[in-house]
C-alpha cells in the first residue's frame, strides 16, 4: 500500500473506527492555528476567535499549508462559560499572542454557587459562531481531512465559571456541591456538544485539563468527576476523545471507563506503561511536547520524539496541548516525515 | 514563661493543624502561644512552617493533592495571621522585597499564591500583583518599590513566552535583578534561555524552592542568634 493510499480523512475516520489504517496519522483534537497561516491570510491573532469566517480559514491553513491532518475550531477554552454567563477578554489591543480567558466569572464564592443555566444555552455567547466556523471549515477542507472541535470537561469548565480555588478545596469539603455544579456543567456541555454535531463535526475532544493527577487525587477524579465524564460521553454520537494532559498513568483506566472512543495524554504520561495497561486495542494519542518539541525544538529532536511516541504505542500521534502558533513549518515537515516514514522495530 | 514542655507541645500543636488544614485549631494554638508568652517567630518557624514543610514531603509523595495544600495554607494563614503582629524585627542581613505576579493572558494563580505565602512567612515585604498582569506592570511596579526579586508565574504553554519580554525589560533597566519564573510548561531550559536566575518547574518544585528558601533562611537566623548568644 503506497502512503497515499488514504486521504487524511479517511485515515482518522477508519482510525476511530477501529478499522485498519495505512500509518498512523497525525492529527489533534485541540486548537493548532499558526503564525504561519495567519501571515498568509493577513488576519490577526485577536480578530480569529470573533468571526466565524476568519476563525475557519485560519482553522484551514494548518492543514493546506503544513499538513496537519484536521482543521479544529475554536483556539479558546472560553465558548461555554461565555455562553453560561461569564465575561471574556479577546486582549484586542494586543499585537501578541494572548488567547482569550475569563474576565469575570459567574459564581465568586460559595454563597453564589446556586446557579441557574440559562435554557437558551446553545443560543448565547459565541455558539452559533462555532455553528458556522465549523459548516465553513467543513466546506473548506471537503474530503480532504477531518474536522473537529472541542468541548471542555465538567470540572475544567466549573473552574472556567468559578474561582479554582474554591473550586479545588470544595471538592473536597462539599464535594455535594461541587457534584451539583458538576452536573449542570455537564448539561451545558451535552448541548453544546450537540450542536456541533448537528454543524457536522467528524469528532469531538472534551478537554478535562483540571482534573490531572498533578492537582487532584485519582480517588476524588474517580468518585467525583469520572461519574459527570461518563453523562458526557454516553451522549456525544460522534467519535469522541478525551484529554488530560499532565500526570495520567495512574487515571487512564478511568479515562477509558468514561466511555470516550480515545484518550488523549501528554508528555508526562509514559505511554508505554499506558499501552500495556490497556491493551493493544484501545486507541491513545500522544503525546510529544507541543511547545519545547515542536517549536523551540529542532528538526532532530522532533524526528526522536515522534519516533519515541511511535515506538511507545501511540495510535494517533496528538500534541500535549495546543500547537503554540509560532511554529517552524521544518518542525512539522519533520514531524509528519519522520511518522510518515516509520517502520515498527 | 511556659515551660519547654509546653512550648515543644504547642509546637507540635501547630505542626499538626497545618498538616491536618485545621483552621480552628491553628488560631487556637497561636492564640496560646502569646498567652503563654512564647516566641512569636519560634511559633512560626518551628510550629507552622515545620507543618507546611511536611505537607510539601506528602504533596511530593502524591499523598497530598492541590486542595488539600491550599487547605493547609490557609490553616497556616489563620495561624501566621495572628502570630505575625507579634514577630520582632529579626536581622537576618537580608532585607527581601519581591515582585510577584502571573503573566498577561493566564489567569491561573494557584501556584503563584502557595509561593507568595512562603515569602509572607519569610518575612518578604511582598508585592502581588495578581493574575493576567499586563507586562509592562512588572517593571513599572520592581522600579517603584525597588525589590530585589521579581517573580513570574505562568501557567500555560501559550502565556509563557510573554515572559521572555517582561525578563528582557527588567535587566535593561536593572542588570542585577534576581529573578524567578515557574509554572506547569517552565523548564530550566526555558530559564537559561530566557535568561531567569531560577526556576520552579510546578507547584511541587515551587514549595520546595521556597522552602529551602525559608531553610535558609532558618540558618541565617539560627547563626545570627548564636552570634547573639556569645
Amino acid at each position: 500500500m503506497t502512503q497515499n493510499a488514504m486521504t487524511s480523512k479517511q485515515r482518522v475516520l477508519k482510525l476511530f473506527a477501529g478499522e485498519a489504517v495505512d500509518r498512523v496519522p497525525c492529527f489533534s483534537g485541540m486548537g493548532n492555528v499558526t503564525t504561519e497561516g495567519l501571515k498568509n491570510l493577513g488576519h490577526k491573532f485577536a480578530a480569529i476567535h470573533l468571526d466565524a469566517k476568519m476563525m475557519a480559514e485560519a482553522a484551514a491553513t494548518s492543514y493546506k499549508l503544513l499538513g496537519i491532518e484536521c482543521g479544529v475550531v475554536p483556539f479558546d477554552l472560553c465558548v461555554e462559560a461565555e455562553a453560561m454567563g461569564c465575561e471574556i477578554n479577546v486582549y484586542a489591543h494586543s499585537e501578541d499572542l494572548l488567547y482569550p480567558t475569563i474576565k469575570k466569572k459567574l459564581i465568586h464564592n460559595e454563597a453564589e454557587m446556586e446557579i441557574t443555566i440559562p435554557t437558551d444555552i446553545i443560543r448565547r455567547g459565541r455558539v452559533p459562531l462555532m455553528v458556522e466556523a465549523i459548516g465553513l471549515l467543513k466546506n473548506q477542507l471537503g474530503e480532504d481531512a477531518a474536522v473537529g472541535s472541542y468541548v471542555l470537561g465538567p470540572f475544567t469548565l466549573a473552574g472556567q465559571v468559578m474561582e479554582l480555588n474554591d473550586l479545588l478545596k470544595l471538592s473536597f469539603k462539599k464535594p455535594d456541591k461541587i457534584a451539583k455544579l458538576l452536573d449542570q456543567c455537564a448539561d451545558v456541555i451535552i448541548q453544546v456538544a450537540r450542536e456541533y454535531e448537528r454543524a457536522g463535526v467528524d469528532y469531538l475532544t472534551v478537554r478535562e485539563m483540571g482534573a490531572t493527577s498533578d492537582v487532584l487525587s485519582p480517588r476524588i477524579f474517580k468518585s467525583l468527576i469520572l461519574p459527570y465524564l461518563k453523562k458526557i460521553f454516553a451522549e456525544i454520537k460522534v467519535p469522541s476523545v478525551l484529554h488530560i494532559c499532565g500526570k495520567t498513568n495512574d487515571i487512564v483506566p478511568f479515562m477509558v471507563e468514561s466511555g470516550a472512543t480515545a484518550i488523549s495524554v501528554d508528555q508526562k504520561n509514559d505511554v508505554a506503561e499506558t499501552r500495556a495497561k490497556l491493551g493493544p486495542k484501545a486507541l491513545i494519542f500522544g503525546n510529544y511536547d507541543p511547545y519545547n518539541v515542536l517549536v523551540a525544538g529542532t528538526p532532530e529532536l522532533v524526528r526522536t520524539t515522534m519516533h519515541k511516541c511511535l515506538e511507545d504505542g501511540v495510535s494517533a500521534v496528538w500534541p500535549g496541548c495546543d500547537i503554540w502558533p509560532t511554529v517552524p513549518p521544518e518542525n512539522v515537515k519533520a514531524m509528519l516525515d519522520e511518522i510518515a516514514n516509520y517502520r515498527r522495530s | 514563661m511556659a515551660t519547654a514542655e509546653k512550648q515543644a507541645e504547642l509546637l507540635e500543636k501547630l505542626k499538626n493543624a497545618v498538616i491536618q488544614y485545621d483552621e480552628d485549631t491553628a488560631k487556637e494554638a497561636s492564640n496560646e502561644v502569646l498567652a503563654v508568652g512564647m516566641n512569636a517567630n519560634d511559633a512560626i518557624f518551628n510550629g507552622l512552617v515545620s507543618g507546611m514543610v511536611e505537607v510539601g514531603k506528602m504533596f511530593e509523595a502524591q499523598e497530598y493533592f492541590v486542595p488539600e495544600l491550599l487547605m493547609c495554607a490557609d490553616a497556616l494563614y489563620a495561624g501566621l495571621d495572628i502570630l505575625k503582629p507579634h514577630v520582632q524585627q529579626m536581622d537576618l542581613g537580608v532585607r527581601g522585597s519581591v515582585v510577584i505576579g502571573t503573566v498577561e493572558g493566564d489567569v491561573h494563580d494557584i501556584g503563584k499564591n502557595i509561593v507568595k505565602m512562603m515569602f509572607d512567612v519569610a518575612g518578604f515585604q511582598v508585592y502581588d500583583l495578581g493574575r493576567d498582569v499586563p507586562l509592562d506592570k512588572f517593571l513599572e511596579e520592581q522600579i517603584r518599590t525597588d525589590s530585589d526579586l521579581v517573580c513570574l508565574s505562568a501557567m500555560m504553554t501559550t502565556t509563557m513566552t510573554g515572559m521572555k519580554k517582561v525578563i528582557d525589560d527588567l535587566r535593561k533597566k536593572n542588570p542585577n535583578i534576581k529573578i524567578m519564573i515557574g509554572g506547569a510548561p517552565v523548564s530550566q531550559d526555558v530559564a537559561d534561555k530566557y535568561g531567569a536566575d531560577g526556576y520552579a518547574k510546578d507547584a511541587t518544585n515551587a514549595l520546595k524552592d521556597a522552602i529551602n528558601m525559608i531553610g535558609s533562611l532558618k540558618k541565617m537566623k539560627d547563626e545570627a542568634e548564636a552570634k547573639k548568644a556569645k
